[in-house]
């Protein structure tokens, strides 16, 4: 995989022409680069959340280039390689963010095969975007970081249009099969390997409304994950298997208009998990309230609430939700590069990993903490 | 004379409606918007547009003519201020959340901006040339070679 890779980014640097050169029009089908750099940093006042934060964590980096070819004004393939380091998460492995082959035959449909991103509520296709984010942690009810590492692409093909309604506005829809190819990193105790996507399914509508700024949407993700899974301490304990069925459905709405941008997401899912040890149904919701307002062109400011329960049976312990209220500024210093600072207070422990706190149970950890986050992009 | 003078107030009613009627013709279809033409290739069969169809083929949401030509829009450079009165009167949103709209685009493999040209007698050219181009420039340039079309808003 390093070397296909390596032989990408050489065929970008031999290929790529200038797009616009020596007063000459611009060539359409020209292939067009783009990249990112970010770092961040993270400090919280108890907990080690998403890296070892408590001391202060710059374990809060991603780089991203990406090249896209169009062939013909219908058919174009790209490709977008992406690293990054989050605490215990990417260490800087480089993988293909997506790569694809894009046919856009009509507005009404498309198709994309290879890997795609997954459209999934307002930002899941985006997540790995600060320069298109308001914030610099997205709500973790709903776009938990720790899900980056797997649920953001596909490997499979994808239809998707877009379709005027007249007086009804427009309504643009992606659906797409595939699977997923995922390593899940030791949490909480327990080793996973063999793990297998034997199938995925989703989708996504946004309806445009007539009402200027106002659009609304439903997305669903259906799959399943096979693996065998053993606790690391009890080795001597093997032979267990895990199969993971789980559905998730969300509802976005989104109000844009005069610099001010509200946004309202709820989540819910369903998972059915049958191991060794017998089977579990778990219902869990995530939702989320963002109010924003461009103070000016440069200066976003923001504010939201995101509250998860990952088992509705139990929410009572401060193990069992996770509230979050948050404030943040972003300053756009020049059209490539961006700085974001915000402040988060946290009550609950539902969504922190254990083994980056010593082992220690969630219930165990303080209840109510800040989070403390800055990040600054440049992008082209 | 009561008569005439009630004519004469007819005939009065009458030009105030008249130009009411002017202006508000005026400013759902204009050549001019906000001082920004639009203009399309000769080519282009199209003699107005739709100001939400504009604002589809620069987010290119919407890719094709009506036969069934690519929709080739070009854009000025990020500083212009004609390309500021543009963003704002037709695609209802300033150039720094255009920006964003094209970072989430281009970066989830969903499509890529138009060009940007740095002149407004640069995207004259580019329209002349290309037969499914949209741009648009201020009043005072020469709009030789291309064809500008009235919006409906």
């Amino acid at each position: 995989m390093c070397w296909c890779r390596g032989l990408l980014v050489a065929w970008i640097i031999v290929t790529a022409r200038v797009v616009h050169a020596d007063g000459d029009l611009p060539d359409d089908n020209a292939i067009q680069i783009h990249g990112f750099v970010s770092q961040g940093g993270l400090l919280t006042t108890a907990n080690n959340y998403l890296a070892n934060t408590e001391h202060g964590s710059l374990e809060f980096t991603e780089v991203g280039l990406n090249f896209t070819k169009p062939i013909d004004d219908r058919l174009s393939v790209g490709a977008q390689l992406f690293a990054r380091d989050l605490g215990p998460d990417g260490n800087y492995s480089a993988k293909f963010d997506w790569l694809q082959i894009d046919y856009h035959w009509k507005d009404w449909l498309g198709i994309r095969a290879g890997r795609v991103k997954v459209p999934f509520g307002f930002y899941n296709d985006t997540a790995d975007i600060d320069a298109a984010q308001p914030v610099a942690l997205l709500p973790q009810s709903i776009y938990p970081e720790t899900d980056r590492n797997f649920l953001l692409a596909q490997t499979g093909v994808e239809l998707y249009g877009y379709r005027p309604l007249g007086a009804a506005g427009a309504v643009d829809y992606r659906v797409y099969t595939g699977s997923l190819y995922l390593t899940i990193p030791d949490a909480n105790g327990v080793h996973f390997s063999n793990i297998e996507v034997p199938w995925l399914i989703g989708g996504r509508v946004m309806w445009e409304t007539p009402i200027d700024g106002l659009r609304a949407g439903f997305s669903s993700l259906a799959g399943e994950i096979d693996a065998d899974y053993a606790f690391t301490a009890m080795p001597q304990l093997t032979g267990m298997t895990v199969q993971l069925v789980q559905d998730n459905y969300m509802g976005s709405l989104e109000y844009a208009s005069d610099g001010f941008l509200f946004q309202a997401e709820y989540l819910w899912s369903h998972a059915h998990e049958t191991t060794s040890a017998g089977v579990v149904w778990v219902r869990a919701e995530g939702m989320y309230g963002l109010a924003s307002y461009h103070v000016r062109p440069w200066l976003q400011t923001t504010l939201y609430y995101s509250l998860l329960y990952p088992n509705l049976r139990d929410t009572s312990g401060p193990d069992h939700h996770q509230h979050d209220a948050a404030a943040s500024v972003r300053f756009d210093i020049n059209a490539h590069w961006i700085l974001k600072l915000e402040a988060h207070y946290l009550r609950g422990t539902a969504a922190i990993d254990s083994s980056l706190n010593e082992g220690v149970a969630r219930e165990d950890l303080a209840n109510q903490w800040a989070l403390f986050a800055a990040k600054t992009t440049v992008y082209f | 004379m009561g008569a005439v003078r009630g004519e004469d107030d007819g005939v009065l009613l009458m030009r105030r409606w008249l130009i009411a009627l002017a202006l508000v013709m005026a400013t759902v279809a204009s050549a001019d918007p906000g001082g920004v033409r639009i203009i399309v290739n000769p080519k282009n069969g199209a003699r107005t547009i739709e100001r939400r169809t504009i604002e589809e083929a620069f987010l290119k949401k919407r890719t094709r003519w009506d036969d069934d030509t690519a929709i080739l829009p070009v854009d000025l450079t990020q500083k212009s201020s004609v390309r500021e009165r543009f963003s704002h009167d037709m695609l209802g949103r300033d150039i720094a959340a255009v920006r964003r709209y094209w970072a989430q685009v281009v970066f989830s493999g969903r499509g890529v901006a138009p060009p940007e040209l740095a002149t407004e007698a640069e995207v004259v050219k580019y329209v002349a040339s290309h037969a499914g181009a949209i741009g648009y420039v201020s009043s005072g340039i020469d709009v030789a070679g291309v064809k500008v079309i009235e919006v409906n808003r």
